[in-house]
């Protein structure tokens, strides 16, 4: 067991360590440049912190977001009630009763492992792991964030802990209803091995601590168990309380005992007794290589969001990159993000996983460990980042503290500066990123990529040698049939009246694209830079005295544009 | 009265004094807004790549004040127009609102058509009323001269976002009087900030842009007062970014139409929020503090004034 148990240790001491190593050399693209120096820049900035007056706020985060969980709270009572009973109970199992005595007795004087309190705690605990985790399986299955998919790992996660707890709570019942256990103790403390003496507690025990013993059966002599009572009195329940206090292993023993009995009860009580141990150590091992690594990243991440924020930009780009790093581990993919993304019904619309910020965090930890991702997967990540409102919902309900804001618009660029077109830049997506000032010259290099395959996608007026009239096109309405050649719309056009020659900066003025559509050419139409300089002001529309719905087309003729653009005949 | 405040993606993280003042006001005249925060983007920004996908956030977002009993309340005239926008084609086009309902019933929604939507200017001008304001008022000012910048999706296509006169607003002009103000008559009252070109066609939008500030200066306007998020951001943020490279002007100070009301309504600046406007001095803020006395009776005089053609 001494060789599970260190082999664990080394397996989890080394995986933490590869992870911190991660979090300070990983990257999320390969472009990132900020990587030098930042396992120093790490050390600097926590110093600071701790040496500063941010020194208090990590006290407030440490008791408001990492032991209360106030942003799950804010979130969802359900949720929080699941996170903290499984927290709570885990952690006050692990101090009470899995990291040995010396542990045990350092928080809970007079602490052994048979008398009260304890017996019951340790129940109390388990129980209260279990109820979290029911609470987190029925929240999986029927609650679950709409449009996110639960992973293996997510299961996996909440199937481990709740084997600890349950092979637990079956080893206690087993030991209760052992017979090889009762004889070894009624030796070992009582000193009693006559069986005079020995059938009376044997009797006793059975009848009211849910022993099994293969030499009594019912209807138990009463005089025998009054007897067995006196004897228990007098040598054991000095430091062995009631086995009923163990509420949930004693009720379960009833159930467990005689099937253990039947077993042969010291192999099953070995056996169990290794299969908790084994859920224990794997979980320890498991832990820095699976989410549950956020029980150690998490409370990092935390701590920075609560000095930093996720509005500040952050001074140091080699910290801004580590925090990055902190981020991809502390995510636990609950979805709370997802949940709330103010982007989730475009979801519908592109069936695009990576649309949703939880599913971003997913595929980034997956590139950021260096796992090959393909040239499709990348584009529709590229596209899932840019099909942002930049509303930082996400940033802002990150149950994990999680910089979802910084990491999202740093990769977006990273990944357009890759090469791969957006056509998504054409929408208004990229206002709010116009306004910070972040990107400029990534932002216009990404779009020149876009105007040279605009450029190269559509035939212009200028190439065509002669008019021909085809059939009428699609452009979602008939309105532009109506037109009869007045020009309002290209003369109260405030885009056109900024150029002395806007022919030739927008290639069609507005009535020239209605013509164009009435002789059934919508390729010169699509191709025209005039639906990229369209400001979507309407006073086209609104001026129209035949009601032609310029704008409205205008809008139709970018999608076909875009549809082509990517690919696709419009 | 109760409504369903729809803020929008810009408005809480970017103008968040905008919701604030607006709530305040509102709850100074008896009107309570819920934040619902399932309500999702409204679909805007993705328009230029596939009309579809503008359209479902739309229905959703109404579903879900449907289902509530609630009527939405938006700021935005983004938001206003795509609402009414997929209102009126849940209305017109009967395949495309049975495939939309499909969709909304994943989440279990349903959009019936029963709720409205209403802009914050209708809420004030219509269901609260100029009178009812009026009362309320414990300040005026003198002498301040406003550019209302209108924004376009509010006004047109007037068919489908059936607010005001969309050639001669007057709801703005309106509540501006009401606080003795003068909404000037200027050449980019109706039209185009540039913002939908914001990020796409940055340079047009910022000549768009410039073309409305030296529009607002030249009337006059000691501050610019836009409706829309959109708007605001343009004049709030790229102007300062703008001015970065040519330093040559001074800037024009947005002032939002709930900020001037909430200090006519007695509502203290600092709960406005008129200095987290970017182009806001503490200086605009005293000035503008120096120009409020009494309610007086101004109504004869603004008559008076010429009513200039609007567009």
């Amino acid at each position: 067991m001494k060789v599970l148990v260190g082999l664990s240790l080394l397996v989890f001491l080394a995986g933490v360590t590869y992870r911190i190593y991660g979090w300070l050399t990983q990257t999320v693209l390969t472009t990132d440049k900020a990587s030098t120096g930042r396992p120093s820049a790490a050390l600097k900035g926590a110093m600071e912190t701790v040496f500063s007056g941010e020194f208090f706020t990590l006290i407030k985060t440490f008791f408001t977001d990492i032991l209360f969980q106030k942003r799950l709270l804010n979130k969802s009572a359900l949720r929080w009630a699941a996170h903290s009973l499984i927290f709570f109970g885990f952690i006050a199992l692990l101090l009470m009763h899995g990291l040995g005595t010396g542990v045990s007795e350092f928080f809970f004087r007079d602490y052994q492992s048979t008398i009260q309190p304890y017996l019951s705690l340790r129940n109390l605990f388990g129980l209260m792991v279990l109820l979290g985790l029911a609470i987190a399986i029925y929240r999986r299955l029927t609650d679950a964030p709409q449009r996110v998919k639960s992973y293996g790992s997510d299961w996996l996660a909440i199937a481990i802990v709740g084997a600890i707890i349950l092979s637990g709570m079956v080893l206690e019942s087993s030991k209760i209803s052992s017979y090889s256990a009762f004889t070894v103790m009624a030796e070992d403390y009582g000193g009693i091995t006559e069986p005079d003496e020995l059938l009376p507690l044997e009797t006793y025990w059975a009848a009211e601590h849910g022993l099994v013993s293969p030499n009594i059966a019912k209807p138990y002599d009463p005089a025998l168990i009054e007897e067995g009572r006196e004897i228990a009195g007098d040598t054991c329940m000095e430091c062995h309380a009631p086995a009923q206090s163990a509420f949930i292993s004693y009720s379960l023993a009833k159930v467990v005992g005689p099937i253990v009995s039947g077993l042969g009860d010291e192999g099953v009580v070995n056996v169990l007794f290794y299969l908790h141990i084994i859920c224990c150590v794997g979980l320890l091992a498991w832990l820095p290589f699976s989410k549950m690594f956020h029980v150690i990243a998490t409370p990092i991440s935390l701590l920075i969001n609560g000095v930093m924020g996720f509005k500040e930009p952050g001074k140091d780009p080699a910290n801004v990159v580590n925090r990055r790093m902190v981020g991809l581990s502390a995510c636990t993919h609950c979805g709370s993000c997802s949940e709330l993304c103010s982007s989730l019904m475009f979801y519908e619309s592109f069936q695009n996983d990576f649309i949703l910020p939880s599913e971003k965090v997913q595929i980034l930890k997956r590139v950021a460990a260096g796992q090959k991702v393909d040239e499709q997967t990348l584009a529709n990540l590229q596209k899932g980042l840019y099909i942002c409102t930049s509303c930082d919902r996400c940033s802002e309900i990150c149950p994990s503290g999680i910089n979802l804001r910084e990491l999202f618009i740093s990769s977006r660029y990273q990944l357009l500066n890759q090469g791969i077109p957006e056509t998504s830049m054409l929408s208004h997506f990229s206002f709010p990123l116009s306004l910070t000032r972040n990107f400029i010259d990534d932002h216009k290099n990404a779009l020149k990529k876009l105007e040279k395959i605009f450029k190269d996608s559509f035939s212009k007026l200028k190439d065509l040698t002669s008019i021909t009239v085809s059939d009428p096109v699609q452009v979602g309405t008939d309105s532009y049939q109506s037109c009869y050649a007045c020009q309002r719309c290209s003369n109260i056009c405030p885009v056109v009246r900024l150029y002395d020659d806007p022919v030739a900066e927008l290639d069609m003025l507005p009535h020239q694209i209605i013509f164009s559509l009435g002789i059934g050419n919508k390729d010169i139409a699509m191709g025209s830079q005039m639906i990229w300089s369209c400001s979507t002001c309407y006073l086209c529309q609104e001026h129209c005295p035949n009601k032609v719905e310029l704008t409205d087309i205008f809008y139709n003729l970018k999608n076909a544009a875009i549809t082509q653009m990517e690919g696709g005949r419009a | 009265m109760k409504l369903a405040f729809f803020q929008g993606c810009n408005i809480p993280i970017r103008i968040e004094q905008y919701a604030v003042s607006a709530e305040t006001v509102l709850k100074k005249l008896g009107v309570e807004l819920e934040i619902v925060e399932e309500f999702t983007c409204c679909g805007y920004p993705v328009r230029n790549v596939d009309e579809k996908a503008y359209i479902i956030p739309s229905v959703r977002n109404m579903a879900i004040a449907e289902k509530k009993g609630l009527d939405i309340m938006v700021i935005c005239n983004c938001c206003f127009a795509s609402l009414q926008k997929a209102r009126s084609v849940m209305a017109n086009n009967p395949e495309l609102a049975v495939e939309i309902n499909e969709i909304l019933a994943k989440d279990g929604l349903k959009f019936e058509g029963t709720g409205t939507v209403k802009h914050f200017l209708t809420v004030l001008h219509e269901d609260i009323g100029l009178e009812a304001i009026k009362k309320q008022l414990v300040n005026m000012v003198s002498e301040l001269n406003l550019s209302v910048i209108h924004g376009c999706h509010i006004l047109r296509p007037r068919e489908v976002t059936l607010f005001d006169d969309s050639f001669v607003p007057r709801i703005t002009d309106e509540l501006i009087a009401l606080t003795g103000a003068t909404s000037l008559d200027w050449r980019g009252k109706l039209e185009c900030c540039g913002a939908a070109l914001g990020g796409l066609n940055s340079e047009l939008s910022q000549t768009l842009l410039q073309e409305k500030i030296d529009g607002a200066r030249d009337a006059g306007a000691q501050f610019v007062t836009p409706v829309c998020s959109y708007c605001h951001l343009q004049f709030d943020t790229t102007q300062l970014n703008m001015r970065e490279q040519r330093q040559d002007q001074d800037v024009l100070p947005v002032l939002l139409l709930p900020q001037l009301l909430g200090l006519c309504l007695g509502i203290d600046e600092k709960v406005l929020g008129i200095e987290q406007n970017s182009t806001i001095e503490p200086l605009h803020v005293d000035n503008l503090k120096a120009l409020l006395g009494p309610p007086v009776e101004k109504k004869k005089k603004r008559k008076k004034r010429p009513q200039k053609e609007a567009a």
